[in-house]
């Protein structure tokens, strides 16, 4: 469990971790997250359930190296510190979104169509595993990613947000569903989403 | 070559030489140009334990690769130099119209050296630098020297120079440019006037070249729309300048008055963002290019000029205990004139009365005595009588009568106007930034802490406020290092700036690359720092932030909790428990120059 003077940062995640829940960015025990600190890492405990954090579930470890608490952090911990080594992010978020998830099995790469999505942003890469929860590649290619953009979405699995802070990657992987629902909505109804792409938003 | 202009001048005042030095484009992609550097030359060329005013220091006056192109908020240079108020490594940059008329003028960068016989002033241009006779123009002020320069050399050219403050070697004396824009604080006006260097004027009409000009023009409107969007830069400066920011500051409690010993003002009102806009606001502008024009020129019942800015409002105002905005607005105008660093000369006036009122020494000046306020700023500029002391800084005079306890510095530079006992992470940005007391350099973490930017946190908790200050920080020295200005970021993440760097240059900069040359240039600052013998005992606040309990509105009861912050900082930075760079964390970054030094 991580140390009582990061209290309030235990009470974010546990904030943020029942947002995600209660939105349906994740079902019952999926996704994790994290906050980096000094040379700390926060991260949630392997199998907990983000809607339900106790302080039990919310696991401290090294930024650089292992040490007991390891045993019980999320399988992607190394993915995350991988994202902390090669980002300046202070938090990362893993989420499940259903309809983004969908919309990766067909798209190359997601580009919002509304204001909002638009405005903050642009476009969304995807990318592709082989094995896609905790592995080598992901550590090596997710941050190359995040280098260049706040969230991504991994191909059939779900999307990485990363920020200064668990709520700014809470606000990326929610809108990127916003996103994702209000393109799914648009060809329910039978017209080519296509068509309401910004162009230039491809180059971003 | 796109971006740079891929020339260095280098003039030697005491030989009066002009030499090209080569353009090392692997040290420009690296630092940029601005802030970056001239770090890089400081650390490559200056001895350590060198007297600031000795002809051997540098002035290193530098450009990025942004300005003079159509990126928002570009018109801006840098000068970097060894500070005579802090010993620190230091650099100031400023608006206007200098930055973009001297790299029209074909240059990236100047460099300055050496003491020339006698007063001087450079004309550059992209047929080089000439040396020219200065005597005429020594005593003059700022506003008299602009006048001339620019009618005798290119009407359409830009000045910057020094005024009586910097020929008299007053430790914090201001370059000034384009009359009332400053490289304000620690004190290059006296490492100027050391040299005998009165004024450069620019002059050309060169085009900056870019890589990529359509990319440029989608980027330069996206960024633009994001600046047109956000409320800060698109209603709050434009509308009520940098103040602003008072009433806000002083709801909040982190405003602090009489020399700090409070932290609000009961007479804020009257000096607000809101009060200037309504008393004597003549008329909005802005600096080269810009589109947020946050400048505002005014006019009192006796005198008229630029300003003033709500850091110069707070520390010729409520530091000193007056709230008179006539009174603070001419005092404002008169530094300008005299080439003087307001936060550092009202944080020394304030000083000098506290230590009045206190009886400890008898400065002459107490507390809200407006009517002294601009003949003091006279003496410190001329150094007359107690002025001469007070020229040294509140460091050095407070320190002289037996009570540094009452000089609000860090590392000698005056604080500016956030009592970080309402917030936590700024307290630590004070403390850890490289030239000293300053709201920027350690990062800007009000921004969080107050303004909601991009997100609020607790500004009470030091949580994770040492890993938040550290990225501003960097931040804050890829932007002082492009040269853009800080009222940008509000709007603008390092993603818009690393699209950006890419057009223009044509060198692929992503975003975290902005971060990377940031981190870089703030490491190397440090061990320029370090080399001088700073360390984590320099780190610090006064003590009044660290053991006196703020003692009004919402952050009454709270210090600043230091000691915490500063080992999460030193953590995530990769220092050891000393605030020394760790060798992997310098070889991370490049800095391999570092290792031996």
């Amino acid at each position: 469990m991580a140390s009582e003077k990061y209290r309030e940062l235990m009470d974010e995640f546990k904030k943020i971790g029942r947002a995600v829940f209660e939105i349906g960015l994740n079902n019952s025990h999926s996704g994790n997250m994290s906050v980096r600190v000094g040379d700390r890492i926060l991260i949630t405990r392997r199998g907990s359930m983000l809607g339900f954090l106790k302080d039990s579930d919310i696991i401290e470890t090294g930024y650089e190296h292992n040490d007991a608490g390891i045993s019980l952090a999320s399988t992607e911990v190394n993915v995350h510190r991988a994202i902390y080594h090669g980002t300046s992010a202070l938090a990362v978020l893993h989420t499940h979104p259903v309809t983004a998830t969908a919309l990766s099995f067909v798209e190359d790469e997601i580009v919002p169509i509304d204001v909002e999505g638009s405005y903050y942003l642009r476009k969304i890469p995807i990318v592709e595993f082989e094995f896609g929860t905790g592995s080598k590649e992901m550590e090596k290619v997710l941050p190359q990613v995040l280098k260049n953009y706040k969230i991504v979405m991994i191909k059939g699995h779900g999307a990485f947000a990363i920020g200064d802070f668990l709520e700014e990657a809470f606000h990326y992987s929610h809108m990127l569903e916003s996103i994702a629902q209000i393109i799914w909505r648009v060809r329910a109804m039978g017209v080519d989403s296509k068509q309401f792409e910004r162009p230039y938003f491809h180059q971003w | 070559m796109a971006g740079w202009m891929g020339r260095i001048l280098r003039v030697d005042l005491t030989s009066g030489t002009v030499k090209e030095e080569p353009f090392v484009r692997e040290i420009w992609e690296k630092f940029l140009g601005g802030r970056g550097y001239g770090a890089k030359v400081l650390w490559d060329e200056l001895p350590a334990g060198l007297d600031p005013l000795s002809p051997d220091n540098r002035l290193v006056f530098a450009v990025g690769p942004l300005t003079g192109t159509t990126s928002a908020t570009s018109g801006r240079y840098s000068v970097s130099f060894k500070s005579p108020l802090t010993g620190t490594i230091s650099d100031a940059n400023s608006g206007g119209k200098f930055g973009v008329i001297f790299k029209k003028a074909g240059l990236d960068a100047l460099i300055v050296q050496g003491r020339a016989p006698k007063p001087v002033y450079l004309v550059i241009s992209p047929q080089g630098v000439e040396i020219k006779d200065a005597s005429d123009l020594w005593g003059k002020n700022v506003h008299e020297t602009t006048d001339i320069l620019l009618e005798r050399e290119d009407k359409r050219g830009s000045v910057a120079c020094i005024g009586p403050a910097g020929e008299n070697l007053v430790l914090f004396s201001a370059i000034m440019n384009d009359k009332d824009r400053a490289l304000a604080r620690a004190g290059g006006g006296a490492v100027m006037g050391s040299k005998n260097l009165k004024a450069i004027v620019a002059s050309g009409t060169l085009r900056v070249e870019i890589a990529d000009r359509d990319r440029m023009k989608f980027v330069t409107y996206e960024a633009n729309k994001w600046i047109n969007a956000h409320p800060i830069t698109s209603k709050g400066l434009p509308e009520f300048g940098t103040a602003m920011l008072v009433n806000l500051m002083n709801e909040a409690g982190i405003f602090p008055s009489y020399n700090y010993q409070y932290n609000q003002f009961e007479h804020a009102e009257d000096v607000s963002g809101e009060t200037i806009a309504e008393k004597i606001l003549v008329k909005k502008t802005g600096c080269w290019g810009c589109i947020i024009q946050c400048t505002r020129k005014t006019k009192t019942s006796r005198d008229e000029g630029e300003g003033p800015e709500y850091e110069s409002n707070w520390s010729l105002g409520p530091d000193c205990g007056i709230h008179d905005i006539e009174v603070i607005a001419e005092a404002n105008y008169e530094c300008n004139r005299l080439g003087i660093d307001t936060i550092s000369a009202g944080g020394t006036i304030a000083c000098a009365m506290e230590m009045t009122e206190r009886g400890y020494y008898d400065a002459g000046i107490r507390f809200g005595e407006k009517e002294k306020l601009i003949d003091y700023l006279h003496k410190i500029a001329y150094r007359d009588g107690i002025g001469d002391e007070l020229a040294e800084g509140s460091k050095r005079f407070a320190e002289k009568h037996g009570h540094p306890e009452l000089s609000m510095t860090v590392k000698g530079l005056e604080l500016p106007a956030y009592d970080p006992r309402g917030a936590q992470g700024q307290g630590l940005a004070y403390a850890t930034t490289n030239r000293g007391g300053c709201h920027l350099r350690g990062g800007f973490v009000i921004g969080r802490e107050l303004l909601g930017v991009p997100r609020m946190i607790d500004r009470f908790s030091p949580v994770g406020k040492g890993s938040h200050t550290a990225i501003l920080a960097d931040f804050g020295a890829a932007i002082d290092s492009m040269v853009v200005c800080r009222f940008s970021t509000f709007a603008l993440s390092e993603i818009v700036w690393g699209r950006l760097l890419t057009a223009v240059t044509g060198v692929q900069y992503e975003p975290e690359d902005v971060m990377e040359v940031g981190e870089r240039i703030f490491n190397l600052e440090r061990m320029f720092n370090i080399r001088e013998g700073f360390s984590r005992k320099d780190d610090t606040l006064p003590k009044r932030l660290l053991e006196e309990p703020a003692p009004l509105g919402p952050a009454k009861g709270h210090v600043v909790k230091l000691d915490q912050m500063l080992d999460e900082y030193y953590a995530f930075r990769g220092w050891d428990k000393n605030g020394v760079p760790k060798p992997e964390t310098l070889k991370r970054l490049g800095l391999e120059e570092c290792l031996d030094g």
